[in-house]
């Protein structure tokens, strides 16, 4: 029961989306570009027109596919933004690096400007 | 050249993402600190200032205003220059909140860049869009990287300053 009270993750669809191996090669071709259902169906011999279909529905219910129509075929655009969350949350904690790489390059740049402002005031200038 | 299609999901009133979409004179924070500058009617000029005004970042002119679902202007980013390409907001009411799209579109060879760089920073509007809207406040890791574009402001070409934006804008 207590399973139930826990507000539910929002990133849930896009896990339920990622976790079959047809989705996941349907968004590989997808990063390359837009697709039409037909084009993308075309890609996937082994497995049904309707199968595929299905696929890009739940594709669409999760967010990670937007669909826009452009005359009588459906066009498949990836939507990079839970894909962005899903970052966000797994793998960019295990970035310290790089905020200390920014902190660095924000140390340099100061320095750099400081020494490219005039100083005429400045006497202690080296 | 495809098309560009960013798409999220916020758990809000449609209208606390207009009114945060479309907020002048002050800081529009997920929309990468810049302040927007129109009048919102057809036709009309379009300007996404820095913080401190001396810089614009995006002109363009609007191209249809319809609250609180729809806002469309043309686009152009001032320190590359390249020719207009198309911005289209779309907000639809969903049982949980709002859906929130963004389609880029309208590229040519002579928006190649922008079409290269609008990959990533749009997914970056969004989440942080979300971010604001639901939860008061950005990340720390984007006002910091805001911080750093502060710092780098001066890098910008002399025709993104507020003063020279008025020659582009003339030739669109």
């Amino acid at each position: 029961m207590s399973s139930h009270d826990r507000p539910p993750d929002p990133l849930e669809p896009v896990w339920k989306a990622l976790a079959n191996q047809w989705r996941r090669e349907i968004l590989d071709y997808l990063r390359e570009g837009p697709m039409s259902t037909g084009d993308l169906a075309e890609r996937f011999p082994e497995v049904s027109r309707f199968a595929v279909m299905q696929h890009l529905k739940v594709l669409e219910d999760s967010g990670l596919v937007v669909v826009r129509r452009s005359g009588r075929s459906r066009i498949n655009h990836l939507n990079p933004v839970p894909i962005q969350q899903i970052y966000e949350r797994w793998v960019s904690h295990y970035e310290g690096r790089w905020t200390e790489a920014l902190l660095s390059l924000k140390r340099q740049v100061e320095r750099s400007r400081e020494t490219h402002l005039p100083d005429s005031h400045s006497s202690t200038a080296s | 050249m495809e098309d560009r299609v960013f798409s999220v999901e916020i758990r809000a009133p449609v209208q606390a993402v207009w009114d945060e979409i479309t907020k002048l004179g002050k800081v529009q924070v997920p929309m990468m600190n810049t302040v927007l500058e129109t009048d919102f009617r057809p036709g009309s000029r379009l300007r996404y200032y820095s913080p401190d005004r001396k810089y614009v970042l995006v002109i363009g002119e609007v191209i249809e205003c319809s609250p609180p679902h729809k806002f469309a202007h043309t686009y152009v980013m001032t320190d590359l220059g390249e020719a207009p390409t198309l911005v289209t907001w779309e907000l639809h009411e969903i049982p949980q909140g709002v859906r929130v799209t963004v389609t880029h579109s309208q590229f040519s060879e002579q928006s190649a860049k922008t079409h290269k760089r609008v990959k990533g920073g749009w997914a970056f509007i969004l989440e942080n869009l979300k971010a604001l809207i639901e939860q008061g406040e950005v990340p720390f890791k984007t006002r910091f990287q805001y911080g750093l574009f502060g710092m780098l402001m001066w890098m910008l070409p002399k025709r993104a300053r507020t003063e020279n934006v008025a020659a582009m804008e003339k030739k669109q």
